[in-house]
């Protein structure tokens, strides 16, 4: 991996052009969902707490689902969040069941990797392979961990199928990885 | 009379086939009501044409027919007539293909940008449901596998072979772009009220994007030879609310992150 790595720079100034082209136009419309996400885990927390007095409730709504589908969903949403505001205004202050209705929102925030006008066909194949070289040719140039990369990361995991992503990541480990990183 | 009573008193669930059901089930979405309405405009030429043509028919049998005219009149050539009957015919599948045309091409054509990415993978013989919009790590997924219900095993109300044990739930009036792969052999993924049938082909990445417009809950099938249970291979999609959706999902993301946080 080092050795990819260290090979990386020199013949790729085309390369690291083009990456950089991309994140500037995405930063412009990622970053407020990226702060979102960064507010996330902070308030998280109080969440979990106040979710694992839940699961009994939510695992009947989402353990039968089959049976009494859509009549029942709702009702026991309902129920689950009642439970809740009234189990956070016993334990809590106030504030907590105002929080909790904020936070429910940007928790299953839904974004998915965008439409890629370099992939307008039904056959999506090369795009979910773009991005998982995206990424990996993003971590190499920024290091691991770097918060520009983490887009590529959810733009791949969206697309690519778990076992293929598996596969690929065995590769990746064996050095047989078939794609240029 | 027994026919009628299955004709018209039966009460079938909404969205799924009914006995000796002629139509097309109810649209669900923007492109099965363009498919339908398409259906219906060329329905209507077509009978048009139906009627003139068989009219043409029966009235030569009729006027040519050996006892009331034994000696035909020996008409080999009308140039006006052949010219028109060889270019108006040739114009109506013209005139047939723009609408269609148009309507293949929006079909495939992803607009916006989706909101939800759904993979539906096809095993022999169920099917794998992804969402990975919400994972932070390669490991941890929204998975769940989808097979039928046994033929001896349906409770009252449901459909023989059409129900499955894990719905696809999706949110209503939002934009799904729906990955279809296989995991080994050719399958199909099609919902006909979503106006959806994408085949899963092995190596290969199909993208169909649809918007449910109203909730319900949609049946299909296997529509590729798969195997032996290729009959035993049913779809069905649940479409409910967007709050609804984001509870279903966290109720479901938030034990699984509590159990790799544990692991």
């Amino acid at each position: 991996m080092a050795e990819v790595d260290s090979s990386k720079p020199p013949p790729t100034l085309s390369e690291q052009y083009l990456l950089k082209e991309k994140e500037e136009k995405l930063d412009m419309g990622t970053k407020p969902a990226e702060e979102l996400e960064v507010k996330d885990p902070a308030n998280a927390t109080s969440e979990e707490v106040a979710t694992e007095e839940n699961p009994v409730v939510a695992n009947e709504s989402s353990g039968d689902p089959s049976d009494e589908a859509t009549s029942n969903a709702g009702e026991s949403v309902a129920e689950s969040t009642q439970a809740a505001a009234e189990e956070n205004s016993e334990t809590a202050e106030q504030d907590d069941s105002g929080d909790k209705e904020v936070e429910e929102t940007p928790e299953i925030k839904i974004e998915t990797a965008p439409a890629d006008f370099r992939f307008p066909t039904t056959n999506q194949t090369r795009h979910c392979f773009t991005r998982y070289i995206e990424y990996h040719r993003c971590v190499a140039a920024k290091g691991e961990g770097a918060p520009e990369c983490d887009k590529f990361a959810k733009y791949y995991r969206a697309l690519c199928p778990g076992e293929w992503v598996d596969r690929w990541n065995e590769q990746r480990e064996n050095g047989t990885f078939p794609g240029p990183l | 009379m027994i026919v009628l009573e299955w004709r018209f008193l039966t009460i079938a669930p909404c969205d799924a086939a009914e006995p000796w059901q002629l139509g097309s089930q109810d649209a669900a979405t923007p492109m099965m009501q363009g498919i339908i309405d398409l259906h219906h405009d060329i329905f209507f030429f077509l009978i048009l044409i139906l009627v003139f043509v068989s009219r043409i028919l029966v009235r030569a049998l009729w006027h040519f027919h050996y006892k009331k005219n034994p000696i035909p009149q020996r008409i080999v050539h009308g140039t006006t007539i052949e010219i028109l009957r060889t270019i108006f015919p040739s114009i109506i599948p013209m005139f047939i293909a723009i609408p269609s045309f148009a309507l293949l091409y929006s079909m495939d054509e992803v607009v916006v940008d989706p909101a939800i990415t759904i993979k539906a993978i096809g095993h022999q013989w169920y099917r794998t449901y992804e969402y990975s919009d919400y994972n932070s790590s390669d490991e941890q997924s929204l998975t769940f596998d989808s097979y039928t219900i046994p033929e001896d095993d349906p409770e009252l109300g449901q459909s023989r072979l059409l129900e499955v044990d894990n719905r696809v739930v999706v949110p209503a009036k939002t934009h799904l772009r729906i990955i279809v792969t296989p995991a080994d052999v050719p399958h199909s993924w099609a919902v006909p009220s979503s106006g959806v049938k994408c085949d899963a082909v092995p190596g290969r990445l199909n993208q169909t994007s649809i918007s449910v417009q109203r909730e319900g809950v949609y049946y299909g099938q296997c529509s590729e030879i798969c195997g032996t249970n290729h009959a035993f291979t049913p779809i069905v999609v649940e479409a409910v609310s967007r709050k609804d959706y984001g509870s279903r999902v966290s109720n479901q993301l938030i034990p699984q992150t509590n159990q790799t946080g544990e692991a």
